[in-house]
């Protein structure tokens, strides 16, 4: 039964999985450069009492890319927090259906931000909006977004099929 | 009843029926606060706003913090420093009788100071400290105690994930939270290590003392913690004087602990992955909540539920002070079913509209930092107590041989000295909010 948990590390599931891990990876070291980025815009605002100009614009645009890029990973290691005390005496197979209803609405919000998102991209695309100081349109942010919603919805199609591995198993248990 | 009022408490019941099925309670803060929201205006609006809500909430310069301070303390959490915190604090405590103990409660404030996670403090503590304590035959009950209730510092002390979110939802200054939380903090550390004295002076055999150490490896160990003072100083310390804003200190955290571990050669590319990681699943989890209260927000508040709730309270009769105590109580029942973040979320949006239309003889912002000092704290207690102690839970799973109900009892006293700690801050608002002032000033 164990060996159920390390099956999905091949085919075309494996290869989502790593995906998804390496993507957030990614959105990871984003992150960490932006913190590089800003340490030295601090050093060099003490030392040479001259700052990078525009740093927080580029602090707001890298975190709110990065933590886009965390979604998937957190849909796909459950990280999202719960309140488990009211379900932990349930069986098995009510947990499993109560997981996948999560992961259906999980999906529903993929999907409907997905689309919304790209509405707004062509909008940032049509009406140009940049950033006051560095000028960075803003849509740019807006294409690794959208890369990792839909990330995040593989990633749910992902937690669904196993769920239902798991229901089904539980059932005819 | 005025019908919008009506949905949004049934939008509320909802709420509570979706989280306690185990729908994640950001994904039940969406559902419930889209449906709402398109259900009292028109569904086109919140359609067209959803094209660049997320993206704005996720880019609000204020909440970068975050993510920054939690890959600061996923790094510290590698680079050793836990290790060199509780060898010096040993070595200044650990002769007394209680002492071992003492030193894990020490250590995990350093860390505290450092990291914002209470998970985080008591599982590098306790993978630490807890064989020290076992080599000194302490009590099981003792030990697994501390190091449950010693987790608890890395929230109580500056930096904290949810100080800064309580700030966010109140509209207050991050700074002036994080300074505010400092001599409460200081205080949280003297009553845990008075409550081992105390502990151990009633059942001498559970907490005897340890060696003295000798002199040089004293200064050694001593020596080896001034990287993490020098850390401190520069971030916590930083902000507090105004030197950096809470980001830009953070992101020279992040810097200052990965060069620390890199030249300690402790930290290298798989330790750094798993950091960055631990702090993708964290991190998203966090602005995924936050994005969610977000949305509960915008339909509660044309729902009108917060200051529906604000006029009852105010209407009611009750003494400023009863009401108080009535929801620091609230938070606490709740702290046993939740986890903090989403409780401060869910929470703080109805109950500061109803303590702030209250006379506590302090000024409309005093009155915000002090009420999220306590909130803060009784937040935090439900980290220790059953049944979803998750700090208890950490700590079990290092301890495996001691059975989790004898944690639970070694927290208890803890948990008391939590309790007296809060009854002295809220007679005493002055121990919050005297060195915000000084340091503004």
């Amino acid at each position: 039964m164990d060996g159920d948990a390390a099956k999905p590390a091949a085919g075309l599931t494996g290869l989502a999985r790593r995906v998804i891990e390496g993507w957030a990876l990614a959105g990871g070291l984003v992150l960490l450069g932006i913190a590089l980025m800003s340490t030295w815009s601090s050093v060099a605002g003490v030392v040479f009492a001259k700052p990078l100009s525009g740093d927080f614009e580029l602090v707001e645009m890298g975190v709110a890319v990065a933590v886009f890029m965390f979604l998937p990973y957190c849909q796909i290691t459950d990280a999202n927090v719960t309140a488990d005390i009211f379900t932990a005496r349930a069986g098995v197979r009510t947990q499993a259906l109560l997981k996948l209803l999560s992961a259906v609405i999980a999906l529903g919000f993929g999907v409907l931000l997905t689309w919304r998102m790209y509405a707004g991209m062509l909008d940032y695309q049509q009406y140009v909006e940049t950033t006051t100081i560095l000028h960075i349109p803003i849509w740019y942010a807006y294409v690794p977004a959208l890369i990792s919603l839909a990330l995040l919805i593989v990633a749910c199609v992902i937690s669904m099929r196993d769920l239902l591995h798991e229901f089904r198993r539980a059932a005819s248990a | 009843m005025d019908q919008s009022l009506l949905i949004g408490l049934v939008g509320l019941a909802a709420l509570v029926a979706l989280i306690a099925i185990r729908v994640p309670i950001a994904y039940s803060m969406i559902l419930v606060g889209g449906i709402g929201t398109m259900v009292l205006t028109d569904p086109r609006i919140f359609l067209a706003q959803l094209k660049n809500l997320a993206y704005s909430q996720f880019s609000i310069y204020d909440l970068s913090v975050l993510p920054m301070f939690v890959l600061m303390g996923n790094i510290a959490t590698r680079a050793g420093l836990s290790r060199d915190l509780f060898r010096a604090a040993n070595a200044w405590l650990g002769w007394m009788r209680g002492g071992v103990a003492m030193a894990a409660i020490a250590a995990c404030a350093g860390f505290g100071a450092v990291c914002g996670s209470s998970l985080a403090t008591a599982s590098t503590m306790g993978q630490v400290a807890l064989p020290e304590l076992r080599r000194y035959r302490y009590s099981p009950t003792l030990a697994t105690g501390t190091l449950a209730a010693g987790g608890v510092l890395g929230i109580l002390i500056p930096p904290s994930v949810v100080l800064v979110v309580y700030a966010i939802v109140v509209e207050t200054s991050i700074v002036t939270m994080f300074i505010a939380a400092f001599v409460p903090g200081v205080i949280a550390v003297l009553f845990f290590l008075l409550t081992i004295a105390i502990y151990v002076r009633v059942r001498p055999q559970s907490g005897p003392p340890g060696d003295r150490v000798p002199r040089a490896e004293f200064i050694e160990a001593t020596i080896k913690v001034a990287p993490v003072v020098a850390i401190f100083g520069m971030v916590m310390g930083g902000i507090y004087f105004g030197f950096f804003n809470p980001t830009p200190a953070a992101a020279v955290g992040v810097f200052l602990v990965t060069v620390f571990g890199l030249l300690r050669r402790v930290v290298g590319w798989p330790e750094l992955r798993d950091a960055l990681l631990d702090t993708a699943k964290t991190s998203g989890m966090i602005y995924l909540i936050l994005f969610g209260a977000q949305i509960l927000n915008i339909f509660m508040a044309r729902g009108g539920v917060p200051q529906a709730a604000a006029e009852m309270m105010a209407n009611s009769g009750l003494s400023p002070i009863v009401v108080l105590v009535l929801l620091l109580l609230a938070l606490i029942v709740l702290g046993c079913l939740m986890d903090s973040l989403s409780m401060i979320l869910l929470t703080i949006p109805f109950f500061w509209p109803v303590i702030s239309v209250m006379d506590f003889g302090m000024s409309p912002d005093d009155l915000k930092v002090w009420f999220g000092i306590l909130a803060l704290i009784v937040v935090e207690l439900g980290l220790i107590t059953p049944p979803v102690g998750m700090n208890v839970f950490v700590i079990s799973a290092l301890a495996r041989d001691v059975p989790m109900r004898q944690t639970f009892l070694g927290v208890m006293p803890f948990f008391a000295a939590e309790l007296v700690r809060v009854t002295v801050i809220v007679a005493f608002p002055a121990l919050t909010l005297w060195l915000p002032k000084v340091l503004a000033g």
